[in-house]
C-alpha cells in the first residue's frame, strides 16, 4: 500500500507540473485544446490526491505499521474515529491533507467559474498547480508520509498524542486548513487577473464568495482551537498568544480587511491596488503561518518540531511568492488606478479604509511580536521574549477601536456624510453607549477596558438594531406586512448587507465574552478531604479522589461538591487521565459548570502522594461571560451563511409563490407570534398575476414614478439596466430600489431630493442612467456630442488620407509590431 | 501638490514617532531576557532583579514540596541529562500548581526574577517541555526515505 501511496503522490506531482505548463502555454497561444488539457489534468490531480488520501486512511484503519507515519500517530487500541483523524495528526500527513484540500477546492473553483471567467481559468489553474507543486515537492523529496521502514516494521504503533484525542482537536485542524487553503483561490484569481490584465471588478465577484467561505472556516478553526485550549489544556484560558495561534490569526485579519475593502471597490472603483495587495498578503500569511508551525523557527507548544531544510524550502517559496506577485502588481499599476477619489474623511469608504489600516496593523503587530524573540536574537544576539501581557496591552485598544468602527462604518453615507446624516444615524446608538457606560459606572464596574468594551458593544448593537428597525419599517410600509416579517424579508432581499450586520452582532457577542475576562477569578488551592474553599459565589468541598482503569487509560478523579449560598447545586469531577505508553504525559480533564453568566472551571493537579492523603490540588477559575464567545461565533456563522446564500436559492423559493406569500410563509413562526395581523395585511395586498414574480407590487403608479424608474440604474451588477427594466431572475435589488423610490415618492419628495437620497445611500452617481445636469457633470452631457464631432472629423481625415496616392514609395507604413499590437488590443479591451 | 506632500509627510512622521514611542515604552516593560542557567550564574549580580526567562533542566530528584502546600523548591542545571557535565546549577522556588510535565530531568523555562536565595518563579511561571509533546523525536528522516 505504501508503494501505491508514493506512486500516487509522484503521479500528482507530474500531472500537476503538466497542468501548470500546459495551461500557460494554452493561454499564450490561445489554444483551446491546450487549455482544456490543462483543466482536465488539474481535475486529475484532485482524483489522484483523493485516491492517495484513501490509501492513507486505509493504512490507518487496517493498521499498516510498515508505514512510519502510521506507527507514529496511531496504535491498535485507538478508537476508529481517531484513527481516521490521525491522517492530519503529524507533519507529513498534514502537508498531504493540505494538498488534498487544495486540489478539491481548486477543482470546484475552476468548475464553477469555467464559463463566467473563461479568460482567467488557465492562469488560475497554473497558479494553484504551482502552489500544489511546492507542497507535493515537499512530500516527494523531503517528508514522504508513505515512507516505510528499511528494517523490520514494528508490530504496533506509538499512538496519537492523547491531547489530540479530543473531538475538537479532530475537527479543528481540518477546519483551519480549509480556511488557509481556501485563501489560495482568491490569490490564484488575483494573479490570473494581473497576468491577463482583466482587472475590472469581475475577478472580485469570482473570489468574494470564496474569501467569505474561507474566512468562515478560518473563524471556525480559530474558535475550535480556543474551545480545545479551554477544555483540554486546562489552564483556565482560551487564548495565550502562542505563535501558532497567532499564525492562524494573521490571515484572518487581512481577509477581514479584504472583505470590507472589496465593497469600496465595487461601489466606488477605489482601493484596487489595495485589494489585490490584500489578497496576496493574505495568501502569503497562510504560507507564512504554515512555515512558522512546521519549521521550528519559533518555539511553541503546537509547533511540529525543528526542521532546517523545511525552513529553507519554505523561505524560498515565500520569497518567490512575494517577488512574483508584487512585480506583477507594479507592472499593472497603470491599470489599477482608482477611478474615483475620496470626497471626505467622514464617509463610509474612509471608515472602511481606516478599518483596513487597523486590521492590517493588527496583523503586522502580531507578526512583529511573534517574531520578536527570533528577530532580537538575530540582531542583538540576546534572545528577548515578549509574553501575553505585551500583546494584551496593544491589542486591547486596537480591539476597542475596531469594535467602534464596526458600529461607525455602516452608519456613514458613501462619499460624504452630512451633519444631519451624522446626527440622524448616531443619536440612538450613542445614547445606548452612554446609558450603558453610566449604568456600569453606577454599578462600580471599571470604566477602562471592560467597561469601555461593554459601552461599545451597546453602541454597535444600537447601530445594528437601528438599521434593522428603519429598513424593516420602510419595507413594512411597502409590503403591508408586520415589522418582524418585514425585517426578516429585509434580510432575504439584501443578504450581504444584513448578513454583514448579523456578523457584526456576532462580533459584539464575542467582544462581550472577551470583556468578561477582565472579571476573571483564579485561585490555586490544596484541599484536604472534607475541606472547603470559597471563590465568588461558589463554595467547593473536597469529597475525595478515586482511581479507575478502562484498559486504555488510568483515570484519577476528584469529587468536588459545589454549593451556592449554602445550597448544594452540583458535584464536579475534574480528572487526570494517564494513557498506556504515555504515562509521562497525563491529560487534564477539566470539570466545567456552565451558565450564561459565568463558568466555574476546575482543574485537578495530581501527584501520587495526593492519593493516599485524599488531598485535591485544584486550580479553580471563575470565567464570566466566556460562553458568549462561542455563542457569538454561532451568530457570526449564521450571518456569513445568510450573506453567502446564493441569489438563485431565494429566487427559486420566490418563483414558486407570490412575493409576499413567499416571505410570509417562510416565516410561519414569526407570523404565529404576531397573530393574524400578517395574514390580514397580506389579504389586503394587490395580488400579482399567477407566475409573475416579486416585482408586481412596484409597477410605476404615476408617470413621475415611471420616469424616475427609467433614470435610476440597478446596482445588482446586471450592467447598465434601469430599475424599471431589470426584472430578470427576479432581481431583488431592483425590486428593493423600486420600493425605496415608491416610499420616497409617497413622502412627497421631489426629483432632486430623490436623487440626493439615492446618492447618499448608494454612494455613486454612476447609478443614474442620465448624468446629473450640474457642475462637472455638464461635461458628460457634452461628451457624446464632442465624441460625435471628433469621430466625424476623424473619419473625414482618414478618408482623405487613404484615398491619396503615396507620393514616395519609401514612405510606406512601418511593419506592424506584434507586441505593440497586442498591448493596444489589451488596453482597448480594458477601456471597454 | 507640494503642500499636499508636506501634509502627508508630517502625518506619516507624527504617526511613526508616536508608534515608535509606544512600542519602545511597552517593549521596555514587556520584554524579558531569555537566558540559560550558565549565562545567569556566571554574572549573578548583573541579572539580579531583572525580568528573566531562565532556561534549564530540572536536577533529578531535586524537587521538594512543603507538606500540605503548593510551595516547591528545586534546582535547575544548564545542561540536559546525559550531557556528561551538568553545567551551572541554580536553586529555584515556586508556589502554585506545576504542569504535569514538571519532573526531574525535564527541560523547563522559568519566568521570574533572580533573588539572593535563588530564582523566584512568578505565579504560573513554570513552562515544562516534554520532548515528545507533539512530534515523536524522530531524527532519522532522509531525503530519500521510502522512495
Amino acid at each position: 500500500m505504501a508503494s501505491l501511496g508514493t506512486f500516487l503522490l509522484l503521479a500528482s506531482f507530474v500531472v500537476s507540473s503538466y497542468a501548470a505548463v500546459v495551461s500557460v502555454a494554452g493561454a499564450r497561444r490561445r489554444s483551446r485544446r491546450l487549455i482544456e488539457s490543462g483543466i482536465g489534468s488539474f481535475h486529475l490531480v484532485c482524483a489522484l490526491m483523493t485516491a492517495a488520501s484513501a490509501v492513507m486512511i486505509n493504512a490507518f484503519l487496517v493498521g499498516d505499521y510498515s508505514i512510519k507515519y502510521v506507527v507514529h500517530y496511531s496504535d491498535s487500541v485507538q478508537p476508529l474515529f481517531y484513527r481516521v483523524t490521525s491522517y492530519w495528526g503529524g507533519l507529513d500527513g498534514s502537508i498531504m491533507f493540505w494538498v488534498f484540500l487544495l486540489s478539491v477546492f481548486g477543482s470546484v473553483a475552476v468548475w464553477v467559474n469555467r464559463e463566467s471567467h473563461r479568460e482567467l481559468i488557465p492562469y488560475v489553474v497554473a497558479t494553484i498547480s504551482s502552489v500544489q507543486l511546492f507542497f507535493l515537492f515537499l512530500m516527494v523529496a523531503h517528508n514522504n508520509p508513505f515512507a516505510t521502514y528499511l528494517t523490520a516494521a514494528p508490530t504496533d504503533g506509538q499512538g496519537l498524542n492523547p491531547l489530540l484525542q479530543n473531538v475538537y482537536m479532530a475537527i479543528h485542524p481540518p477546519t483551519l486548513y480549509a480556511g488557509f487553503v481556501g485563501m489560495t483561490i482568491p490569490f490564484a484569481f488575483g494573479i490570473a487577473a494581473l497576468i491577463t490584465g482583466h482587472l475590472d471588478d469581475s475577478w472580485l465577484r469570482a473570489v468574494r464568495r470564496w474569501t467569505m467561505v474561507s474566512w468562515l472556516f478560518l473563524s471556525f478553526g480559530l474558535v475550535l482551537g480556543m474551545i480545545w485550549a479551554y477544555e483540554e489544556l486546562g489552564w483556565g484560558g482560551y487564548w495565550g498568544w502562542d505563535p501558532v495561534e497567532n499564525a492562524a490569526l494573521l490571515p484572518w485579519f487581512t481577509a477581514t480587511a479584504f472583505l470590507h475593502s472589496i465593497m469600496v471597490q465595487e461601489r466606488r472603483s477605489m482601493l484596487r491596488v489595495w485589494n489585490v495587495t490584500l489578497v496576496i498578503v493574505t495568501f502569503f500569511l497562510t504560507i507564512f503561518g504554515t512555515f512558522m508551525t512546521r519549521s521550528g523557527v519559533v518555539q511553541s507548544v503546537h509547533a511540529f518540531g525543528e526542521d532546517r531544510t523545511l525552513a529553507w524550502l519554505f523561505t524560498g517559496f515565500m520569497v518567490s511568492i512575494l517577488a512574483f506577485s508584487f512585480t506583477l502588481v507594479i507592472y499593472r499599476l497603470p491599470m489599477l488606478r482608482a477611478r474615483n477619489e475620496f470626497d471626505s474623511w467622514v464617509s463610509r469608504e474612509a471608515a472602511f479604509l481606516v478599518n483596513n489600516w487597523i486590521l492590517l496593523f493588527s496583523a503586522l503587530f502580531i507578526l512583529f511580536a511573534t517574531m520578536f524573540p527570533t528577530l532580537s536574537e538575530a540582531v542583538t544576539g540576546t534572545r528577548l521574549t515578549v509574553a501575553a501581557p505585551f500583546f494584551n496591552k496593544w491589542m486591547l485598544p486596537i480591539g476597542l477601536i475596531l469594535l467602534f468602527l464596526t458600529g461607525v462604518g455602516p452608519m456613514l453615507a458613501w462619499r460624504k456624510a452630512t451633519l444631519a446624516n451624522l446626527r440622524d444615524q448616531f443619536l440612538w446608538p450613542t445614547t445606548a453607549a452612554l446609558v450603558t457606560a453610566g449604568a456600569l459606572a453606577a454599578l462600580g464596574v471599571r470604566v477602562w477596558s471592560s467597561g469601555a468594551c461593554f459601552a461599545l458593544c451597546a453602541f454597535v448593537t444600537g447601530t445594528v438594531v437601528q438599521e434593522f428597525w428603519r429598513g424593516g419599517n420602510v419595507r413594512r410600509k411597502n409590503t403591508g406586512t408586520d415589522i418582524l416579517t418585514a425585517m426578516i424579508g429585509l434580510v432575504g432581499r439584501n443578504r450581504r448587507r444584513y448578513g454583514g450586520y448579523i456578523v457584526h452582532m456576532g462580533m459584539v457577542l464575542i467582544f462581550l465574552g472577551l470583556a468578561g475576562n477582565g472579571f476573571k477569578k483564579d485561585e490555586q488551592v490544596l484541599l484536604k478531604l472534607g475541606q472547603e474553599m470559597t471563590i465568588g459565589k461558589y463554595t467547593l468541598r473536597n469529597d475525595g479522589l478515586k482511581v479507575a482503569d478502562d484498559g486504555q487509560k488510568q483515570m484519577t478523579t476528584a469529587y468536588i461538591a459545589v454549593s451556592v449560598d449554602g445550597e448544594p447545586v452540583d458535584t464536579l469531577y475534574p480528572a487526570k487521565w494517564a494513557y498506556r505508553n504515555r504515562e509521562e504525559e497525563p491529560t487534564t480533564e477539566v470539570a466545567i459548570r456552565r451558565s450564561i453568566a459565568e463558568d466555574l472551571y476546575i482543574v485537578l493537579a495530581f501527584q501520587a502522594s495526593d492519593l493516599a492523603a485524599q488531598t485535591a490540588t485544584l486550580q479553580v477559575v471563575v470565567n464570566p461571560l466566556v460562553d458568549w464567545i462561542w455563542f457569538g461565533f454561532g451568530v457570526l456563522a449564521l450571518g456569513t451563511g445568510i450573506a453567502l446564500l446564493p441569489e438563485r436559492a431565494y429566487s427559486f423559493a420566490a418563483a414558486k409563490l407570490p412575493a409576499e406569500a413567499a416571505t410570509a410563509s417562510g416565516l410561519l413562526l414569526a407570523m404565529l407570534l404576531v397573530g393574524g395581523t400578517t395574514l390580514s395585511a397580506q389579504a389586503g395586498m394587490p395580488a400579482g398575476p399567477a407566475g409573475v414574480n416579486v416585482q408586481t407590487s412596484f409597477y410605476a403608479r404615476t408617470d413621475f414614478e415611471r420616469q424616475m424608474q427609467h433614470e435610476i440604474v440597478c446596482t445588482c451588477g446586471c450592467g447598465h439596466i434601469t430599475i424599471a427594466e431589470c426584472r430578470k431572475d427576479p432581481c431583488s435589488v431592483s425590486h428593493e430600489m423600486r420600493g425605496e423610490l415608491a416610499a420616497l415618492i409617497d413622502q412627497g419628495k421631489t426629483r432632486d431630493e430623490i436623487i440626493h437620497a439615492f446618492i447618499a445611500r448608494y454612494g455613486s452617481e454612476e447609478m443614474f442612467g442620465v448624468p446629473l445636469d450640474t457642475g462637472f457633470n455638464r461635461l458628460a452631457w457634452l461628451f457624446p456630442y464632442l465624441m460625435g464631432v471628433t469621430g466625424a472629423v476623424a473619419i473625414g481625415v482618414a478618408a482623405v488620407r487613404w484615398t491619396r496616392q503615396p507620393d514616395d514609395p519609401a514612405n510606406t507604413l512601418a511593419p506592424v509590431d506584434d507586441g505593440l499590437n497586442d498591448r493596444i488590443n489589451d488596453e482597448l479591451r480594458d477601456l471597454d | 501638490m507640494t503642500h499636499r506632500y508636506i501634509k502627508i509627510g508630517a502625518t506619516v512622521t507624527v504617526l511613526t514617532l508616536a508608534f515608535s514611542g509606544l512600542l519602545w515604552s511597552t517593549l521596555r516593560e514587556g520584554t524579558e531576557y531569555f537566558k540559560n542557567v550558565d549565562e545567569v550564574a556566571s554574572d549573578r549580580s548583573a541579572w539580579e532583579g531583572k525580568k528573566l526567562q531562565l532556561h534549564g533542566y530540572v536536577v533529578a530528584d531535586s524537587i521538594v514540596r512543603r507538606r500540605d502546600s503548593l510551595e516547591y523548591r528545586f534546582k535547575v542545571q544548564n545542561n540536559p541529562m546525559g550531557a556528561g557535565q551538568t553545567g551551572s546549577i541554580m536553586e529555584a522556588s515556586y508556589t502554585g500548581i506545576v504542569p504535569d510535565t514538571f519532573k526531574g530531568e525535564a527541560e523547563v523555562v522559568l519566568r521570574g526574577r533572580l533573588g539572593p536565595d535563588g530564582f523566584l518563579t512568578d505565579p504560573n511561571g513554570v513552562m515544562a517541555k516534554c520532548p515528545s509533546k507533539y512530534e515523536a523525536a524522530e531524527k532519522e528522516k532522509t531525503a530519500s526515505a521510502g522512495l
